[in-house]
């Protein structure tokens, strides 16, 4: 079925507004991300060149709702043979940035902030490791700026990302 | 001096201008001015019984100032200054206003403002007329004689057009033989037909026989009388001026004598040194002393200084019938004089090498379409047949790869126009004769919007070509199967592919040629962006330069196909005939001259000159000073308006002109808002001016128009002038900010104006009252509306207050 | 003797003490002294650059500020922190703007940004500061013919406009810092491609499927193990390993090394002190092969 539709235009732009977003513009859906992509070529849930032609489209819902945008595992390939040098990764961590601060979280992205919050770390370190540790002659840890970083957090308003309600599992 | 007679003609545009403007009055105001002799009203001007009432005036009443306002701006104006030069005055003395357009329709509601403004207006002119100088025709010698730097298609088209309209031409080429890229590629598009074909004076349409085109070596290139070819050669140095060059040429050695050679190639047989051949993509070995192909002009071999031995082996010297060796030849240099230049050096296949995940020069099977280009050719080192270079083994299976350092930001940006026509002239080429071979085309956009090029992506796709909408993103190479993997998304199926395949065509980016930079310095012209020479302006002058006597054609400006070299290159072999025909250059001396006492030796004028016109000269120990070359300058003024010391000044339009104008404009008031004075450019400026007349564009009569040649002529002086002569405001109308007709003028007044304003807030006046307005024609409604938004602006200002002496 | 404060980051001491404990061992051997700092936190890796770009860049400046206080330059173990910190540095000391927004966030934990040191991957150290022929000279156990597929990761090499080490498309330094111990580097397919490891926890199956593709390839060509130099390559290719046991009921037992555990073993480091119980394909077949 043929859909009539309008497009809305300035996501791209409020996308290409954002600090990593800035290159989004600049995409002409020549394919190098795609099949540069290890993740695209292993499912069909995730594509860069698709999910920036949405961007481009005004295709806001659609981009933030299939949770594609989260599947970018960061390696840079496609960023390096962008032939527009389309900065991708940051891109999608642009995107991932508008969808955190909507609430739309994956589970394990909330965990590694709490983590963040409370630790100052995004892997906690288990009692038996510190045993470990100690036993093949490692020095102990050093203290981690915590309090620090807490504030930092409270700065940028990072903390409140996790106060919206739809977190999703 | 003789006594002034200033005549003015007062057209009412058959009394339509009645209704606004008091005809009576501004005639008895006139006539009390003194010096104003003859004051005279009439339908029009510029034509008919009208045009001679002026004639008449000059001749027989003998006036010597003409101020003519008539309604038909430059029209007018050309056909008052020819009849009154042809009744004996000056060019200089003839001013034409627009009272329609700069005051009547634009002011129609206020008829009393009106007239009291035309009166101001009329006012600046008549000051203006008694202080203006004449104007005298400069001439300058215009050799008949072009040199045509490169021989490749547009060069030799345009070389044998000149001589054949009995221009003496020196066409020189770099290589050792003409023919450029277009000889490598073996076939041109759209024609089909081989490519060592060009336009030859046999064939042209003077003759009897009306044949197309000739092969080169048959052509009679070497016969046109008046043509003289250097090969192996190069332009070192350039001096004099337009229409009177002095060319420095070196000739390397090309070590065997062209008037001897026979091309019998014994020499060749016997040479013992064996080198790759680059022309032909280092696919074959050629001998230290060669010819590139049999088909070439001259018909005279070669020797690569870079492997032979000379006098260690001298075997050619020994086998040569006609005693044609000269292994002792030294470089020549030589000086012609030409009066005007062709560039035509033509583009370069980019080197994709740097393109590291493609592989070139790592991987021999991907190759370049340009070297598959020599494979193709019958005359190729693999006479036609498509192998693998890496094995030698025919290829089956081939992918081309388009947009190779074209389209791509971190090389070459542009799309080179051209490549993915041959990309699908070589793949129709291979599955005509090689129908079995399997040929992909992976491309990002298809680009065929030439004559008669979408039939040949049709041609492709019927013989079963596939095209793959991707650009690929790796090429890589399994060492055990000596296969190349293609990995490419098809973007249509969203599908990802790893084609495996023999051959890698990159169609790469063409680039300017080798040394473009170092022969645009030479002849001072401009390269742009991508490297390219520079033209004139795409759209009017696509074939000429910001340099008289120097132009441009074919790959030197940019990419193209043959058909549009060709017509390039005719272009500008017109052009060079229009600049040097009739033997000399006739130009007025609407120029700038500088003051010599004042002038110090910077280097303002010089580098802010657009036209290059500016030199410095020594003309004592310790003084330097700027000269203008009369021939080079246009009269734009710039230089006036960056000359720190007030130097510099022009003929036709002198800052005393300006200033009492300025003056007179602003004495005259008869209206209750703050009086603004619009200092309009000629160009986009004055003529969105011109155009708010023409679309009767309401602004008040308090905006008062001086014009000046560019906006770049003005100076801080100048607006200060204005404020402290009763402007409450100053706005300065120019060309839009890329669209300055002499390039920076807006972008340097636009530096000026901020510097004004720095100085305005010193004095405690308020720097809103200085405005920068960039304009062009069809925006005539925007200048009224600015022009009324300053008014507002102003008048919530309030009167003018000083809290410093100026 | 050259001074870096060391950056450990998050996962090599909460997960790999064996990459530790061969990394320090290593480059002490090679005169390459470690310090560390009090106070240093995670490094916002991509996991909090998705949740917000510019806190992360201030907890990247954060750390890095520590270490401009101590007047050290960095050394990081984990391509992970190398990329974070780098592309902060890197950022910040070009954009002024920026880096006035950042300092305007770090005045509240009493930190200024400067610019005043660098920030360097260990393995950049050894191929551009100790040197491959250092290494030679200091060569205590041969490595047989070890065939060993290297993989160098992603964040070593990109974004190379910024982390500028080495060549992305023709990446040279650390196979010829691996051919130094002895060992043959050998050509496999999709040598440089991603592991997939930075999916792992959102989309295990995703991450577990590019793995194993790294694994068959680097099987096929021959090799005796996979060395790495980032965690969680490592992580994802060792623990990955198991994994697909249960999903693919396959059994590949490839051996994963660190560079660090190769580098401390070519150094005569002695067996016993390098943790090497942590692997979890085990590596004696290396092990008997090196002697």
């Amino acid at each position: 079925m043929t859909e009539t539709k309008e497009f809305n235009v300035p996501f791209s732009k409020e996308v290409a507004s954002r600090y990593g977003g800035e290159t989004v513009m600049l995409c002409y859906q020549c394919g190098t991300c795609a099949s540069s992509c290890p993740v695209a070529k292993t499912t069909e849930k995730f594509n860069p060149r698709e999910i920036f032609r949405l961007v481009l489209l005004g295709e806001r819902q659609e981009v933030f709702q299939s949770n594609a945008i989260w599947l970018c595992s960061s390696c840079y390939n496609c960023q390096e043979r962008c032939p527009q040098m389309v900065e991708l990764v940051d891109v999608f961590f642009a995107l991932r940035n508008i969808a955190a601060k909507e609430g739309h979280l994956p589970k394990i992205y909330s965990e590694f902030a709490f983590a963040l919050m409370n630790d100052g770390r995004i892997v906690p370190v288990s009692k038996f490791i510190e045993r470990k540790r100690e036993q093949i002659g490692l020095p102990p840890l050093k203290t981690i700026g915590t309090e620090a970083l807490r504030k930092i957090l409270a700065v940028t308003g990072f903390d409140k990302l996790l106060l919206k309600k739809e977190v999703e599992s | 001096m003789e006594n002034l007679k200033i005549g003015v003609f007062l057209s009412d545009c058959g009394k339509v201008l009645t209704k606004i403007l008091d005809f009576d009055n501004i005639i008895s105001f006139l006539k009390e001015i003194p010096d104003v002799t003859v004051v005279e009203r009439g339908t029009e001007f510029w034509k008919g019984s009208g045009l001679q009432t002026i004639v008449k005036t000059i001749k027989e009443q003998k006036a010597n100032r003409i101020i003519v306002a008539e309604s038909l701006p430059k029209l007018s104006e050309i056909k008052i200054v020819e009849a009154a030069e042809a009744a004996g005055l000056n060019q200089n003395f003839v001013q034409v206003i627009d009272l329609k357009n700069h005051c009547a329709w634009p002011h129609r509601n206020v008829p009393k403002e009106a007239t009291e403004k035309a009166k101001a207006m009329l006012l600046a002119s008549v000051e203006r007329a008694k202080i203006l100088e004449p104007i005298h025709k400069l001439e300058f010698p215009a050799l008949k004689s072009v040199l045509v730097i490169g021989g490749g298609i547009s060069g030799i088209q345009a070389a044998e057009d000149l001589a054949d309209l009995g221009f003496e031409v020196h066409l020189i080429e770099k290589a050792p033989f003409l023919g450029g890229i277009a000889a490598r590629a073996g076939r041109f598009f759209p024609t089909d037909d081989c490519a060592a074909c060009i336009q030859s004076p046999t064939s042209d349409v003077k003759t009897i026989t009306h044949t197309s085109r000739k092969c080169i070596y048959r052509s009679g290139i070497a016969a046109i009388s008046g043509l003289k070819i250097h090969t192996n050669s190069q332009v070192i140095k350039v001096e004099g001026q337009p229409g009177n060059y002095r060319i420095t040429l070196e000739k390397k050695p090309r070590y065997v004598n062209e008037t001897k050679c026979i091309s019998c190639n014994l020499c060749s047989e016997v040479c013992p040194i064996e080198v790759p051949d680059e022309y032909n993509a280092n696919l074959m070995n050629r001998k230290a002393i060669y010819a590139i192909v049999p088909n070439i002009y001259p018909p005279t071999y070669v020797i690569d200084e870079q492997s032979c031995k000379f006098h260690e082996c001298e075997k050619c010297v020994q086998v040569c019938p006609t005693k044609a060796v000269e292994l002792d030849q030294k470089p020549e240099i030589s000086t012609i004089n030409v009066g005007a230049i062709i560039v035509a050096t033509g583009f370069k296949e980019y080197d994709p090498s740097v393109i590291k995940e493609y592989h070139y020069g790592e991987y021999h099977d991907v190759i370049t379409n340009l070297e598959l280009a020599r494979m193709l050719d019958a005359f190729g080192p693999t006479g036609g047949r498509i192998i693998r270079p890496s094995d030698g083994k025919p290829a089956r299976r081939i992918v081309f790869v388009q947009c190779v350092g074209s389209r791509d930001k971190r090389w070459n940006d542009y799309c080179s126009s051209i490549c993915c026509m041959i990309s699908l002239k070589h793949a129709i080429m291979i599955k005509t004769v090689f129908p079995e071979i399997d040929v992909s085309i992976c491309y990002i956009d298809i680009r065929t919007t030439g004559r008669e090029h979408e039939e040949y992506y049709e041609k492709a796709r019927e013989l079963g070509v596939k095209f793959i909408k991707g650009r690929p993103t790796e090429i890589s190479h399994d060492p055990e199967s000596n296969v190349l993997i293609v990995d490419v998304e098809d973007s249509l199926l969203r599908r990802f592919l790893e084609l495996e395949t023999d051959l890698v065509i990159l169609a790469t980016a063409m680039v300017p040629s080798e040394d473009t930079q170092t022969l645009a310095e030479i002849l001072k012209i401009d390269i742009d962006k991508d490297g390219f020479f520079k033209e004139y302006n795409a759209k009017l002058r696509p074939t000429e330069t910001k340099m008289r006597g120097i132009f441009l054609c074919g790959g030197a400006t940019f990419p193209k196909d043959a058909p549009s070299s060709s017509l390039q290159a005719h272009s500008a072999a017109l052009k060079a005939v229009k600049f040097l025909n009739t033997g000399k250059i006739v130009k007025d001396q609407r120029t700038a001259v500088v003051n010599e006492e004042y002038c110090g030796d910077c280097e303002f004028c010089p580098v802010s000159c657009p036209y290059n016109a500016i030199e410095l000269v020594k003309i004592d120990e310790k003084h330097v000073v700027a000269k203008v070359s009369d021939l080079l300058c246009e009269g734009c003024g710039i230089c006036i308006g960056t000359c720190p010391l007030n130097a510099i000044d022009l003929r036709h339009f002198k800052q005393s002109e300006l200033l009492s104008q300025t003056k007179a404009i602003l004495s005259i008031n008869g209206q209750d808002k703050p009086l603004i004075l619009a200092f309009c450019c000629s160009e986009c400026g004055g003529a969105s001016v011109d155009s708010a007349g023409m679309t009767m564009s309401n602004y008040p009569t308090n905006v008062r128009i001086v014009k000046v040649p560019c906006t770049g002529y003005l100076r801080i002086e100048h607006f200060l002038t204005a404020i402290k002569n009763g402007a409450q405001g100053v706005m300065v109308v120019g060309c839009m900010s890329d669209g300055c007709h002499h390039e920076e003028g807006i972008k340097m007044v636009e530096k000026r104006i901020d510097a004004a304003k720095t100085l305005l807030k010193e004095y405690g006046i308020e720097p809103e009252r200085v405005e920068l307005f960039n304009t062009i024609f069809v925006e005539g409604d925007k200048f009224a509306e600015a022009a009324c938004a300053m008014t507002g602006r102003l008048e919530k200002l309030g009167p003018l207050r000083f809290s410093k002496e100026v | 003797m050259t001074s870096y404060s060391l950056f450990l980051g998050c996962t090599i001491p909460a997960r790999l003490p064996n990459y530790e404990v061969s990394a320090r061992k290593a480059l002490s051997r090679l005169d390459i002294d470690l310090v560390d700092l009090e106070g240093m936190t995670c490094c916002a890796p991509p996991p909090v650059q998705s949740l917000d770009l510019e806190t992360s860049l201030a907890i990247a400046a954060y750390n890095i500020c520590l270490s401009e206080e101590a007047d050290l330059d960095m050394i990081t173990l984990c391509s992970g922190c190398f990329e974070s910190l780098t592309v902060a540095n890197e950022t910040l000391k070009q954009n002024e703007p920026l880096k006035a927004k950042v300092n305007g966030i770090l005045a509240e934990a009493g930190k200024e940004f400067k610019g005043s040191i660098e920030v360097k991957h260990y393995l950049q150290v050894l191929s551009e500061e100790v040197g491959k022929e250092k290494i030679k000279a200091n060569i205590a156990r041969k490595m047989g013919n070890l065939r060993v597929a290297s993989f160098s990761g992603c964040h070593l090499l990109r974004p190379s406009k910024i982390l500028k080490f080495d060549d992305t498309e023709h990446p040279h330094a650390y196979d010829e810092l691996i051919e130094a111990l002895g060992a043959k580097s050998i050509w496999y397919r999709n040598k440089q491609k991603c592991c997939g490891g930075l999916l792992r926890g959102y989309a295990d199956d995703i991450a577990l499927a590019i793995a194993r593709e790294k694994i068959i390839n680097a099987s096929k060509a021959g090799a005796d193990c996979i060395v790495t130099i980032c965690p969680f390559c490592y992580l994802t290719l060792d623990l990955g390993q198991v994994l697909m046991k249960s999903t693919y009921q396959e059994e590949h037992n490839l051996p994963i090394l660190h560079y660090s555990e190769l580098l401390s073993l070519a150094l005569g480091v002695d067996v016993k002190e390098l943790a090497l119980e942590f692997h979890k394909i085990k590596i004696d077949s290396i092990l008997n092969k090196i002697g």
